[in-house]
Parts: C-alpha cells; sequence; structure tokens
C-alpha cells in the first residue's frame, strides 16, 4: 500500500513540470521521474509475492521474488536512458537554433 | 518454425548496423545495399504470398517462429496469420518504393537516414510479427526512437521544435503502456498475447477495465485520436516528404493494426462493448475527423493541410473499425490500404513539386503545374482519390466505409465521410487552382536540398508514378483485396482461432 502511494506521489511529482514548468530541461527531468516512479512500482509489485521461479532440485522451497518483472524493468530503464539521450540531444539542437530553452519562447512548441 | 517471419524482422535491422561499416569502406556501395536489402525484403514478403497461397485461401495460414527455441508460453514467440500477412505485406512493399525514391530525394547525411529507415522497418515489421506483449512494447518504443530523428532530420527549428512535441507524448503513451503490461504480467503471470487472451477472463472485472484503460488511452494518443491530435500535424509536416509520406502513410496504419491485435484478439472486444467504450470511441473518432477535415481547410502551408487530412482519415478508420461489424472491419481494413496509397503518393509528389518554390505556403506555388506537367497530373489524380472521384481506390473505400455506418444507422459517421469529402474538394482545389495560376515560380531557397542529377530526378518522377498508376489500378481491380480483406476480417472476428493455432498445435 505504502509503495503505490510513494508511485502515486512521484508519477504527480513527474507530471507537474511537464505542464507548469518553464523549461525544457525541468520537463525532460519530470519525465524521468514518471519514468522511474513506474520502474518502483513494478518492482515492488512483484517482490517477495511466493510466485517461484524455475528452481533446481536440492534448492530450498521458500517465497522468491519473481525474477521477469526486473527483467522487464531492465529493459524499461535502457529505453528511458535512450529516450532521455534523444529528447536531451533534441533540446540542446533547439538551443542552438533559438537560443532559448524555455517552451513559451519558441513559437511553435504552442501550437 | 518458418524462418521467413524472423528475417522479415532481421534483414533490416542487420542491413542498418552494417551501412555505417560500409560507409567506412566506400560510400558509392551504400545505394546498392539498401536497394537490395530493400527487394529482399520484398521478395520474402512475395515469397510467403506465393509459397503458402493455398492455406492463405483457405484461411487457415499461420506461420510461427520460436525465438530461441522456447515453445509459448514461455518463450517469445513471432507469429503470422493473414491479418499480419496483410500488414507485413504492406509496409514491405511500400518501404521500397520509399527506399527508392529517398535515393532520390534525401542529400545530406544519407547514412543516418537510412540507418534510421532501416532500423524503422525492422521495428514495424516486429511491431506486426510479435507474439509477445512485452516485445511489442519493445518495438513500439524503437518506433519512436527511430521515427523522431527522422522528424527532426532537416535539423532547422521545425524540425527539432516538432521532434521535441512528438517524443512527449509519444514518451509518456509508452509508459502507460509499460503500465498495462506490468499489470498484465502481475494478474496472470504470463507474458504470451495467446495466453493473456485465453485467460483474461479469469482476472476480476474492475481490473479488466483498468488494463483495457491503460492500453486504450497508450494506443489512442500513439495514432493521434481527438484529445491528442496536436503532435501529428507538425510531425508529419516537418521532416523531409519522404519521412513524411513514411509517418503519414504506414507508421499511422501500423498504430491501427496494434490497436486491432490488442483490443480484437488479446482483449475481448465484448469487454469493450459492455463497459460502453466502444460507442464513445467511435465519438470521439468522429469527432477527430471533423477536427482534421476542418483544420485542413484552414491550413495555409500543403504539408500541414495533407498532414490534417491524415488525422480526418485516421480518425475515420478507427470510427468504422469500433463499430465492429464485418462490414466496418472490412471497409476499415480496405481505407487503410487506400489511405497508404494516396497519402504516400501525395507526400512523394509533393516532395518533388515544392524544389521548385521557396516555401511551402500555399501563395508560394502558383505556377508550379508548368514546372513539370506529369507530376502535378499525378498529385491531382491522387488528390482526387482522396476526395472519392469513381474510378480511384478512395471512392471504393469511402463507399463501403458509407455502407458500414449506414447499416449500424450512425448517421453522425455519414456526415463525417460526405463532409469531408466536400471540404476535401474545397482544400485540394484551393492547391490545384494555385498550381495551375499562370505565374513566375520563385527561386528556390538556398540551403534547401536541390536535386541536381539528372537521372534521380527521374527516379523520383517514377516513383510517384508508380504510386499514382497503384491509386488508379486498384480502383478499378479493387477486386484483388477483396479476398485477403476478407480474410483478415475473418481473423478479427474470430480470436479463439489465434488462440489455438499458438497453443494448441
Amino acid at each position: 500500500m505504502i509503495y503505490n502511494l510513494i508511485f502515486v506521489a512521484l508519477f504527480l511529482l513527474g507530471f507537474y513540470p511537464i505542464f507548469m514548468s518553464n523549461s525544457l530541461i525541468k520537463m525532460v527531468i519530470g519525465l524521468n521521474i514518471m519514468e522511474s516512479s513506474v520502474f518502483f512500482w513494478a518492482i515492488s509489485m512483484s517482490s517477495n509475492k511466493g510466485l517461484l521461479p524455475i528452481i533446481e532440485s536440492g534448492v530450498a522451497e521458500g517465497i522468491y521474488t519473481d525474477p521477469v518483472p526486473q527483467a522487464l524493468v531492465l529493459t524499461g530503464i535502457v529505453i528511458g536512458a535512450s529516450t532521455t539521450a534523444l529528447l536531451l540531444t533534441l533540446v540542446i539542437e533547439l538551443n542552438k537554433l533559438t537560443g532559448t530553452i524555455k517552451p513559451d519562447e519558441v513559437k511553435g512548441l504552442g501550437d | 518454425m518458418n524462418t521467413e517471419i524472423l528475417l522479415l524482422i532481421l534483414i533490416p535491422i542487420t542491413t542498418a548496423f552494417l551501412i555505417p561499416l560500409i560507409d567506412l569502406i566506400n560510400l558509392g556501395f551504400r545505394k546498392g545495399v539498401v536497394i537490395t536489402a530493400g527487394i529482399v525484403e520484398s521478395l520474402i514478403s512475395l515469397h510467403i504470398l506465393i509459397k503458402y497461397y493455398e492455406p492463405i485461401r483457405a484461411g487457415t495460414f499461420s506461420l510461427k517462429y520460436h525465438l530461441g527455441g522456447w515453445y509459448p508460453p514461455f518463450g517469445i514467440n513471432l507469429f503470422m496469420d493473414n491479418l499480419a500477412l496483410l500488414f507485413s505485406t504492406l509496409v514491405s512493399l511500400s518501404l521500397l518504393l520509399i527506399i527508392i525514391y529517398s535515393i532520390g530525394f534525401i542529400g545530406h547525411h544519407e547514412g543516418k537516414y537510412y540507418v534510421l529507415l532501416f532500423l524503422m522497418l525492422g521495428a514495424l515489421q516486429g511491431t506486426i510479427l510479435t507474439g509477445d506483449i512485452f516485445n511489442l512494447y519493445v518495438f513500439i518504443e524503437l518506433l519512436t526512437l527511430t521515427s523522431s530523428p527522422l522528424v527532426a532530420f532537416k535539423r532547422n527549428q521545425d524540425g527539432t521544435e516538432a521532434a521535441i512535441k512528438y517524443m512527449f507524448y509519444k514518451v509518456i503513451a509508452g509508459l502507460l503502456f509499460f503500465i498495462g503490461v506490468i499489470l498484465v504480467y502481475l494478474n496472470l503471470g504470463s507474458l504470451n498475447m495467446a495466453e493473456i487472451a485465453s485467460n483474461f477472463g479469469q482476472i476480476t472485472p474492475e481490473m479488466q477495465l483498468v488494463i483495457i484503460g491503460f492500453f486504450l488511452t497508450s494506443i489512442l494518443i500513439k495514432s493521434g485520436i481527438f484529445p491528442f491530435i496536436y503532435w501529428m500535424p507538425k510531425a508529419y509536416s516537418a521532416g523531409p516528404s519522404s519521412v513524411s509520406a513514411l509517418l503519414s502513410g504506414i507508421l499511422s496504419k501500423v498504430y491501427i493494426y496494434i490497436f486491432i491485435r490488442l483490443f480484437w484478439i488479446v482483449f475481448d472486444f465484448s469487454l469493450i462493448t459492455e463497459a460502453g467504450l466502444s460507442r464513445f470511441i467511435v465519438y470521439l473518432a468522429i469527432v477527430s475527423g471533423l477536427i482534421g477535415h476542418i483544420l485542413a481547410l484552414q491550413a495555409d502551408d500543403i504539408k500541414r493541410m495533407l498532414s490534417f487530412s491524415s488525422v480526418g482519415h485516421i480518425g475515420l478508420i478507427i470510427a468504422v473499425l469500433f463499430l465492429n461489424t464485418t462490414a466496418g472491419i472490412y471497409a476499415g481494413l480496405l481505407h487503410v490500404v487506400s489511405h497508404l496509397i494516396m497519402k504516400s503518393s501525395l507526400f512523394v509528389g509533393t516532395g518533388y513539386l515544392l524544389q521548385f518554390t521557396p516555401s511551402h505556403k500555399i501563395d508560394d506555388l502558383g505556377g508550379v503545374a508548368y514546372k513539370n506537367n506529369g507530376v502535378f497530373v499525378g498529385f491531382i489524380i491522387a488528390s482526387m482519390g482522396m476526395i472519392g472521384i469513381p474510378p480511384l481506390i478512395g471512392f471504393v473505400s469511402k463507399w463501403f466505409i458509407l455502407l458500414a455506418f449506414l447499416e449500424e444507422k450512425l448517421y453522425l459517421g455519414i456526415v463525417l465521410v460526405i463532409g469531408g469529402s466536400l471540404t476535401a474538394v474545397i482544400y485540394y482545389f484551393r492547391y490545384i487552382y494555385q498550381g495551375y495560376k499562370r505565374m513566375e515560380v520563385g527561386e528556390p531557397k538556398k540551403e534547401r536540398h536541390v536535386l541536381k542529377i539528372f537521372y534521380r530526378e527521374k527516379v523520383v518522377t517514377s516513383i510517384i508514378h508508380v504510386f499514382v498508376s497503384l491509386v488508379l489500378l486498384f480502383g478499378i481491380f479493387y477486386k484483388i483485396f477483396d479476398l485477403p480483406l476478407r480474410l483478415a476480417a475473418q481473423n478479427i472476428m474470430d480470436p479463439s482461432n489465434y488462440i489455438k493455432m499458438i497453443l494448441g498445435g
């Protein structure tokens, strides 16, 4: 339950700068926080659930953490890193072309 | 195990990574490699069509490949049925035309362009063929990552802004999709689409709605339906024309394919109907279509006009698909084919014509028809198709859409089809009139790439003529699409067949 609350709080915290901030860099950071909150939630939901992974004989039975969500989150982190890198590249490019990173000052981002 | 469908994904991705190496050896080889890869990809598609002609006709066609030898429900599997075959063949054949067009069209940073283009082709095929929902997520993100640099490819302010906006929408949609995937896994313990489809009824009804809500919002954002249309026109118009044709013609159709795959086959469509969501989406899509056509009227930039018209047509396709009748699905699939051909031909034609003008604005287009009349006539034929003039393919698909709406007595949909055609008459004729105005055409802008070499001009114009003749030929012989579309619609309406083909066999 507490994990769910943290997830929602972090998600909204990431959502806020995307709409309210006046800096593209902060918007990218907000997107990153959103991604991290989703990954955190995915891991927390799947830990100590007792779902047995494929275990060799001779290993003690007990509650195990499901490994599949970890693999999914790892892939998600890689994708998140590459989208962030691409977005930051585009922001740098925009800064070179217009000399600003404020979305209000760039005419084309509004329409 | 059928290796053909693995090759459909592997060949473009391998080519993408080979291109930088080949550039190190000799820049002259690149064109040959690019064309060869495109042709090989199309040949594999045609090979599948010819080799399995009998099972395709019988409707029992299925090709499977299990990656790493892990059988479903454990490993990742690739799967092709009649629906996937239709989209996969369309993608590989139209991509071949666009690759050849690009050879005559893209004049700078060609190596990077082809790397992105081939990665995107691989991702498109992967999205169509995969049978694993997480793998689908990865391929969708790969589509976003490869298409946004293509949008920003001109390295000007417009393109960069469009790409940033595009990325924000798509990344948030991707996150929602990821949450959906995780929810499915936590509830069912499986990521295989057939396994999910057969066990989806075991989840509690509330959870089912939550999962469907996440996936639906995600794909609605990705395909650009009403509240989320604002990234679309700019992204489609900012890139080079070949990229616009690719995004508006092909990529948007693949998102429609994901729609169909997820909501008809993986999740039971009756769940969406029971929640009252299907009618809601029909109306949302109709509103989106009307907005697209109205905004196309006021656009005074030719590529922006074409992009807004795309918004209108995507709305139309989704509205008619979500009627969930056989006639509706048939009509929607037919419009997918016809919009793909017509919009691609309009964009490639525009890309050629714009080299003679100082800007994309309508006032600068005066007299452009006298520069190359053949291409401009092609542009006119394709736009007639968009309007829906009888012998062309646009008329056929709009006719079937009209019939599907009439069958459901959904009069707002009929307003969209007819109103869309009428507004299309106005906005296309504005440009055609401008094209034939006798006026001095201004000098091309300095930084824009102008086609200098003669044979490249020949390549570009011949591709435009191929596209336009397809618009004409398929309009007259639209019956050749009758069988594949009916078989694909049959696949869509009968999801249990999909489960049986993957899990039990």
